[in-house]
Formats: structure tokens, sequence, C-alpha cells
């Protein structure tokens, strides 16, 4: 594959972190200016379309829940209620789920992307036996399906006193997250040509400094890339966290969330709609904050891979 | 250097969320600690009030010693005992379990046995049905929690259009719900709300006519669908579909009340504490859900009020006139794990749930109680007496080992749904039995 | 580091020496014997995370296969001993025509599935590079929503939308369009309309991350090569084909793959649709009905196996070249 590849293409194209970035131009000018305005307003389109369903989300969360499924639909809340976020926000389970979210979420983002990261090291920049063999592992594991894997999970858990604790959970989420990350990652640092290293170390540098001052900042897209995999299912994950928090007081928020479904008798589906939101804030906001970096980071890993 | 910055940044950012996972997490490995009894129930059923009552007598008794009480989510129960209760250091010492899970566990070893118990605890005033799901051959482990019962409700304005009275055997009831369809012509609407997966009211007519799921013959289960009684009530049960609901038929029986609410149906069937989700819109105030004041409040009175002046509920009735139908009976069991290291202590607790106190405060409550000597205190409402009647004849699931993975693969959904579909029932109710018991065998 | 992903055009000419070789993406293997500690050095990086995947991943996946041998219900779990039972549970399952029915009917899903989710999710990406910025935007904010939000909530509302009686879907037909058909209109309950919103929904969640590989892919297609097509008198499509293809395929590759890994064991989606009321048996897919036997340990490990394999067959192709190219 590589013979077609340009070097433009195949190399990160930063030889010093110096040079200062360019944004790219536009580089595909349709014909005319109605052209362009048509495929906008398309895309325009297909974002509301996709959006849809979250905005019935977001527009149910504002209904009190015997509104929300009658007749006729509600398509716009303009009379609708603040009273389900106020619901929300006032109970302090959230709070506390929250905080276990947040604290398993980024353990887990910073053990799985620093170890992937060395992992990918090793078997990019190095020979040694049993290699391929790893490879060839973290690439078959992720095929093997874990609906039935949580029993013998637990039990590893249990023997080592970490069920309901951030950091049993946290193993469990690393392992699950590590075999994509590594192989991702693999690409990344696959694309950084060792040449680069050793031209700073013909200049003084010695292997290390080199590796960090050089190699590092060319990777930080990928390890933005894999922390945005990695946040997304350590945010979202339910069935592990469901058997290793069985503790009321460490639950995460999709466990919290589920809980508001059963904490009445007849679901209160507004207030449902109003934690689902905002559980989704945070992830948003996470997204646009890396989402540049990030679909560069997913390319040039994805590239060499 | 940017370099050094960055790597401080990631320190701290390490730092903090250790810190911030040791706050969470911290108390948590030394949980099951000496003087600790940990106590599992499920959903919101037990009111604050008796979680109060169990924590202090418990307390009371056992100098030094703390009850835990710790809510679960009953929709992810079972993964969770599948792990927890195998655990010496994780498990519950005495632990709540839905009634159709019970055999399960019983089978499998979790629980510890309760024979010796029994007679203190309520001996023969127990619910049987409730009291079959937790033996496993021959032996006691889990005894009847609480049960809740089923009702109809019904709006009476349109039982008074329709000229239809209250019905009092299960043929009239079924003339009564098409009758009741037949006078409201609109596309949308149901005599009786009857979604086409809701096989927890169809088993009724099933029972009521001496049919069952599924019967134990020597050490084999048998399906039952196809015996001449179940076959006779199927028929009754498709003619309802087929004439007395346009409720879909790819829907279950959660949120009953919906099409209720919508003005859509004359009746559906639910736990009785479903009148709490009746909001009729002619009887709607327009309360602003965060008003606190007294007049909001007196406004929600006057709405509830409206509601229940609307609304009637009866327990639905059996093949006799005055009997009422063996519903299928919701509700839970209640028992001691096998891996619990405080066997004596869950004993004593046992003993407080099945004193007479607390199993008053369960009817209270509007709980049918585990002993059905105290169900009286339910009151005399028409509420408690439907529930009390509908009680008295309830019917549990077949108490086969594996019965939960009849309800796991949603054989009797999907048949119930093919009864409502119109298919031949005869040949449906074969299928469905040699499911059951490829299952249950 | 501030190290944004920098235009191609940027070093395009190559003049740098350095740069201007291409690059092989094979690392330079070590030139000198190195002393042992440094020969150690590569399993030490290891280390830090295998021990996680062993621990967590490793040993509960060594022993599901194990248990795949046996027979483990929850009885064994509190304490019965476990019998062995060869290949039992296997033949058990492989012998049931039913279980090849689910088998046929997941990869056929996961391979309709991932073609659709692929074709849509590079289209939507080449409609980004065409657009203005804040179309883009917009487009790219659409997504991000469908992706990060609680699979707890979009399910519900995907069944609200559905509903037979009070979807959004059926009154939207059958009110403003006056297709009177549609009014109560069963969207789940005949298999095959089952799996066409089975597909929505999927399909729905899974464009996204396709549409931000891809997007980002086309980005690094140099801009000089497309201009020069571009005079060279070469249509749109062509350059596409012939130009950008080729240049993206990889990314294609690997998102492709996951596409299919994901969608063949897809659990959540299926389980919460025949929740809502469809037919269970004649709707089981793969993931699902692993879960129906998740009380059956055993069962459930011979069948995750059985997975195994067909993801190593559906695959094979991606996995051989990988292997190939690790060989160089």
């Amino acid at each position: 594959m590589s013979a077609a590849v340009p070097p433009t293409a195949a190399v990160p194209t930063a030889v010093s972190p110096a040079r200062p970035a360019r944004r790219p131009r536009r580089r595909i000018r349709p014909r005319t200016r109605a052209a362009r305005w048509l495929l906008g307003a398309l895309a325009v389109v297909v974002a509301l379309v996709w959006a849809f369903p979250i905005y019935w989300m977001v527009s149910s969360a504002f209904l009190p829940t015997a509104r929300l499924r009658t007749p006729e639909p509600t398509f716009f809340p303009f009379d609708g209620t603040l009273a389900n976020f106020r619901q929300v926000l006032t109970d302090g389970s959230f709070y506390a789920s929250f905080r276990v979210s947040l604290a398993v979420t980024g353990l887990t983002l910073v053990f799985a992307v620093l170890f992937a990261f060395v992992a990918a090291l090793a078997i990019s920049r190095f020979r040694f036996r049993g290699r391929k063999a790893f490879i060839v592992t973290v690439l078959v594991v992720q095929m093997i399906p874990a609906e039935g894997l949580f029993i013998s999970q637990y039990a590893v858990l249990d023997d080592w006193g970490l069920v309901n604790s951030v950091l049993g959970l946290t193993i469990v989420y690393v392992a699950a997250i590590l075999p994509f990350t590594i192989w991702m990652l693999r690409g990344f640092v696959n694309g950084v040509p060792i040449e680069l290293e050793e031209a700073a170390m013909v200049d003084g540098l010695s292997r290390t400094r080199a590796f960090f001052r050089i190699t590092f900042p060319l990777l930080a897209p990928g390890l933005v890339a894999s922390g945005v995999y990695g946040f997304l299912q350590a945010w979202n994950e339910y069935t592990l966290a469901l058997v290793v928090m069985t503790d009321p007081g460490e639950r995460t928020l999709p466990l919290w969330l589920q809980g508001l479904v059963e904490a009445n008798r007849a679901t209160d589906w507004g207030v449902v709609m109003a934690g689902a939101t905002l559980i989704a804030v945070p992830v948003i906001a996470f997204f646009l904050l890396v989402q540049k970096r990030m679909s560069a980071g997913l390319v040039a890993g994805a590239v060499k891979g | 250097m940017r370099r050094v910055r960055t790597g401080g940044l990631a320190a701290a950012a390490v730092a903090s969320l250790l810190a911030v996972s040791a706050c969470g997490g911290g108390e948590a490995a030394e949980a099951s600690s000496d003087t600790e009894v940990r106590l599992w129930l499920n959903g919101t059923d037990t009111p604050q009030e008796l979680r109060d009552y169990l924590k202090e007598t418990f307390e009371a008794d056992h100098e030094g010693m703390t009850l835990v009480i710790e809510e679960q989510d009953w929709s992810g129960l079972v993964p969770r005992l599948q792990t927890a209760l195998s655990s010496e250091d994780q498990t519950p010492d005495l632990v709540e379990i839905g009634n159709t899970q019970s055999p399960t566990f019983t089978y499998a070893g979790a629980f510890t046995e309760l024979t010796d118990v029994y007679e203190d605890l309520g001996g023969d005033d127990l619910l049987p049905g409730f009291v079959d799901a937790g033996t496993a051959d021959g032996t006691l482990y889990a005894v009847p929690y609480y049960s809740g019962a089923r009702a109809v409700f019904y709006r009476k304005d349109l039982f008074q259009q329709a000229g239809v009275a209250v019905p009092t055997t299960l043929e009239e009831f079924r003339t009564a719900a098409i009758a009741l369809q037949q006078a409201n012509p609109s596309p949308d609407f149901s005599g009786f709300w009857f979604p086409g997966q809701d096989w927890y009211n169809g088993v009724a007519w099933v029972f009521s006519n001496g049919g069952d799921l599924a019967v134990q013959e020597g050490d084999r289960w048998v399906g039952a669908l196809s015996s001449p009684e179940s076959q006779e009530a199927l028929a009754e049960v498709q003619d309802l579909f087929t004439n007395a609901t346009r409720a879909p038929r790819d829907a279950d029986s959660n949120e009953p009340w919906v099409a209720f609410n919508n003005g859509q149906a004359a009746m559906f069937s639910a736990p009785t504490w479903a009148r709490s989700s009746i909001a009729l819109p002619e009887c709607d105030k327009g309360v602003d859900p965060d008003d606190t004041s007294p007049e909001a409040e007196a406004l929600l009175a006057e709405q509830q009020a409206c509601n229940e002046e609307i609304t009637g509920v009866f327990p639905l009735p059996g093949e006799q006139p005055g009997s009422s139908a063996p519903v299928f009976a919701g509700g839970s069991n209640i028992a001691i794990p096998t891996m619990s290291q405080r066997q004596e202590e869950a004993r004593d607790l046992l003993r407080i749930i099945f004193s007479e106190e607390y199993q008053t405060m369960l009817a209270e409550n509007g709980l049918i109680p585990g002993n059905s000597q105290y169900a009286d205190a339910l009151g005399d409402d028409v509420y408690a007496q439907a529930a009390l009647a509908a009680a008295r004849n309830a019917k549990l699931t077949p108490a086969a080992e594996q019965w939960a993975d009849v309800e796991g693969a949603r054989i009797l959904e999907d048949f119930f749904q093919q009864v409502a579909s119109g298919a031949d029932v005869a040949q449906a109710a074969a299928e469905a039995d040699r499911l059951m018991e490829e299952t249950l065998n | 580091m501030a190290a944004p992903p920098l235009p191609p055009e940027t070093a395009a000419p190559p003049r740098d020496p350095l740069v201007a070789e291409p690059v092989p993406a094979r690392p330079v293997p070590p030139r000198r014997r190195l002393p042992w500690r440094s020969r150690l050095g590569p399993y030490a990086l290891l280390v830090p995370a295998l021990v996680p995947v062993a621990v967590g991943l490793g040993y509960p996946l060594a022993r599901q296969f194990v248990l795949s041998f046996q027979e483990y219900g929850l009885a064994q779990q509190f304490g019965r001993p476990a019998e062995w039972v060869g290949l039992r549970n296997y033949t058990d399952l492989l012998s049931d025509p039913y279980v090849w029915g689910v088998i046929g009917r997941s990869i056929a899903f996961c391979l309709v599935n991932a073609g659709l989710t692929m074709a849509i999710g590079v289209t939507l990406a080449v409609l980004m590079t065409r657009v203005g910025r804040g179309a883009r935007i917009t487009l790219q904010v659409g997504l991000l929503l469908a992706w990060g939000t609680p699979v707890l909530a979009t399910l519900t509302v995907w069944q609200w939308l559905f509903d037979s009686q009070y979807g959004v879907v059926n009154w939207l037909l059958s009110d403003p369009l006056g297709a009177e058909g549609f009014r109560g209109h069963s969207w789940i309950i005949e298999p095959a309309s089952f799996y066409l919103v089975a597909t929505v929904i999927v399909v729905w969640m899974s464009v996204p991350f396709v549409v931000f590989t891809t997007y980002a892919a086309l980005l690094q297609v140099p801009a000089e090569c497309v201009e020069a097509a571009q005079l060279d008198g070469a249509s749109a499509w062509q350059r596409f084909r012939h130009l950008s293809l080729p240049l993206i395929k990889p990314v294609l590759l690997i998102a492709g793959l996951l596409q299919v890994i994901w969608d063949l064991r897809v659990f959540t989606q299926i389980h919460v649709l025949q929740k809502a009321g469809a037919p269970t048996r004649e709707t089981h897919l793969l993931g699902t009905y692993v879960y129906s036997l998740s009380r059956e340990f055993s069962l459930a490990g011979a069948m995750a196996t059985v997975m195994l394999v067909i993801t190593l067959c559906l695959t094979g192709f991606y996995i051989r070249r990988m292997l190939r190219e690790e060989d160089l």
C-alpha cells in the first residue's frame, strides 16, 4: 500500500516542531457559488436529521412525563418546565456519581493512554522475540465477545479485594481499552521516522531527550485520539460497572441514570431525559475541545497501520 | 519549556485524579467490617419509614452492630446476584429477590436453608405461592417478603356512556370490553388496553380456566398451554385481542396507563400502585411542577380527587359471579445467602421483618405482606379491597429451577404476541410448550 | 505539546533530505549488539500494558474458553463441582439449526450495516470537504451528539420515535403526509421491518466514527495533486476514485474492520428493541442470543469461541495482509 502513498501523506510532516502551522487551504473549489450553497444546505439538513433524536431527548427533558407520549407529539416545549433539571441538580447522588465517573474515566484515560503508548513504542521501535505474537494477540483479543466475561472478571477483582473500588473498575476498563489503543498508537509511532531522532542525537541530545523533544510532540494527536476513544468507553460503560460497583454510594453515571429510571415505580421519563442531557454535556464539551486534533490524530495513526 | 509544563500538568492531573478516587472509593475496601450486617432491598417499594424501623430495631437488639441497607435496581439485579452472592466479602447478609428469579438461585445453592425458622416466621400463614418459589427439592430457602396485586382500572364515564356495568365474571368482562370498544369507534381506542406481549395479564385467563403455563410430571416439566383448559382460555384471550383492544401488538405490559391518560382506553390492568400514574387531561389543573405553594398543593389534591372520581377499580373477576380471577402475582422473596458470615444476625433480622409490627407496616403502605394474617391492615378503600381480593387468589409462575430462563428467552411474550396476531392458537401453544420444555428440563 | 496537524502542502516540496526519503514504515533494526539491559528494554515497556490486559482480559478470556468444555452454570458458581463435557457445548450449539439461522442472520446484518455505515460515512466525509466552515461544524456537532449521548437515553428516544401508537414517525407519515396506512403501524413486529429499524439505529450510532476518521484522512490528500488533476481535466468523481481513494484506503480498511467486529456482536440496540415488543426468537442476533444463554456460562463461552472464529473468517484477508507486512 505504501507504494502509492507519497511521502507527504505517510509522514506527519512536522519535521521540526518549530515550523509554524498553517491552516490547510480549501482545496476543492466547487464550480459555482450556488453548488457550494446547495451542498452546505445539504450538510445542515443532514446534521439536523442526525441530531433529531438528541433534540427529542432534550425537548423531552423540559416536559412533564404525562406529556411525552400523546396522540399529538409536542415538537417544541415552549410551555415547558425546568422542574426535571432542578430535580436532578438538587439530588446529591448526581454529584456523587459524577465524581465516581470522573475518577474512573480520568484514571482509565491516563493509564490506558500511558501504557498503550509505552507498549506501542516497544513494538514499533524495537525488534524482539515475541513481538509478532504480541501484535497478533492484541488484534485477536478485540474480536472475542465479552458479554459473558464479567463473571470471571469479578472473581479476579474479588480475590484482590477490588470490588466496589474505583481502582478495580479502572483495571477492567484499562484492560478493555488497551488493545485498540495500542494498535492505534503503534501506527503513530511507526509514522515518525527514527532518523529524526537520530539526527537530533547527532546534534548532541541524549536518546531520551531526543525522543521527548522530537518524536513525542508528533504523537500528540494520536494520544488525543486514543484519549477520546477511551473517554467515551469509560464514561458510558454499564455492565461491568453494574457488577463491580454494587454499593449505592459508588455508582457511576450510567448506573445512576438507570437508578433514575427505577426511582419511581412508574418511571419519570422527563427526569431521566434531563439526567441524560446532563451526562452528555461533559462528553460533548470534551469532544469540542479536542475535536480538531482528534480528527488529525485518527488518520495519522491509521494511515500507517 | 513547553514540554516541562505539559509534563507537570499531566502529573498534576494524575495526582488530583488519584485524590478524587481515594475519597470516592477508599472506605469500600473495608466495607465488610466485623460489625456490619448488610441488607439488599430492590427498587423503592420499601418506604423509608420501614427502613428506619428495621435499622433502629435491629441495632437496638444488637449492641454495637450496624445495619446497612443498600438499594439495588431491579434491572441489574441478576448479574449482581450472580457475582456478589458467590463472594464471601461482598455478599449481602440478607437479600430481596424477585419471585420469578427465586427458584434459579434457590436451586443453585445460593441460599441457606430456612426450614428451622419457618414456624417462627409465620408458618402456613406465609403466602403459599411464594413459599413454593423459595422451595427446592422440599427444602425451604426463601420466604415471601411482599406481593403486589393487579387490578383493573376503568373510566366510569365511558362505562356509563356505553351502558356497561362493572363485570362480575370473566365472561362479562370480555363482553364489556368489546362493547366499550364498539361504543368508541376512534381508530386508536381500546375497550381494554391489552398489548400483544402482555402475558402478565393474559395468563389470568389461563389460570382461571384451570389451565397453567407448565406443570411438573415426575421430575420433568411439561408445557401446559396445549391442555384443553388452557386452549379454551386462550381462545377467549384471542377474542379480546381481536375485538376488545387496539393496543399495538408490538408493545408489552409497561406503562399501560399512557393510553388511558390519553383518553384512548376504557380499561387497563396494572399493579394497584398505578393509581398514582393516572393523570386524565380533563382533570389537569395546569399546576407548575415547581410550584410548592399551598394553593398549588390544594389544586393538586383537587386534581387527584378528580382523577379518582372518574376512575374506578375492580379486581379481575373469576369464572363464578363474585369470585376473583387468579391473577399473576408480582412480588419478592427474601433469603440469606450461603456465603454470608452473619447467619445468626441475618436470622434475627428476618424475625424482625416477620414481626407483627413490620408486616403491618408493609400492609399499611399498600403492599400485601408475606404473612397473609396481617393483610387486613391494607385498609378498606376500594384500592385496598381490590388488592386484597386479587392477592387472595394470586398465582405465581411455575416454581421450576430454570423458570428464569423461560423469562430470559421471552418465550411467553413471543407466544402471546402470536396469539394477538391471529395465529392458530393450538399450533402456537404447541411450539411454546416445546420451547418451555426444552428450557425447563 | 501543541503540534497541530500540519497541512500537507507545508512539507510537499521535499527539500530536507531527512524528510525527502520515502521513510520506511518499519522500525530500523538495532545495528549493533545491545547490552543486555537494552535487550530487556522492550519487554519492560510491554509490562505495564500486559499486566492489566492479562488480569482484566487475558485470564477471564482463558477461563471462558476452559469453561466452554465444562458444564458450568449458576450452581457451579456456588460450589457444585464442574463436570468436564468435552465438546458437548459446541455440538449442542452447532447441531441446532436455529443457531445456524442466528449465525446467518448476524453475518448478513453485520455486512449490511458495516457496508451502509462505511458508504454513508465516506459520503458525509467527502461532503464535509466541499462545504463552508459553518456548515461543516454544524454537521460535525450533529454527528458528535449522536456519538456521545448515553445509550440508555438515545435508545429510549428511538423507541418512542418508532412507537406504534404515539410514535413521531407514524404521526409524521399519517398526519402531515397523509399516509393513513401508517397510523398505528407496528414497526418491529415483522423481522424484516425490525432489522430495518435496527439498521437505522445502528448506522446512526456508528457513522460519526467513520465520518471523523475519513474526513481527517481526506484532509491529508495533498492539495497540489488534486489541483493538478483538476487542471488535467479530471472530473470530481475521477479525482476521488483515482486520487483520494487509494490514499485513504488504509483508513477505510481499519474503520471497516472495526465496523465488522462491532456489528457482528451488536447487542444493546437489538436487546432494547426486543424488549420494546419485538418477537424475540425471530429477531435474535449472536449478541442477544449469547446473552440469553448467560446463565449457562459454559454455553455462552462456547458461543463466544464460535463468534471469534466467524470474526476471524470475515476479517481474515485483512489480518493476513497485516501479518505479511510485519514479516518485512
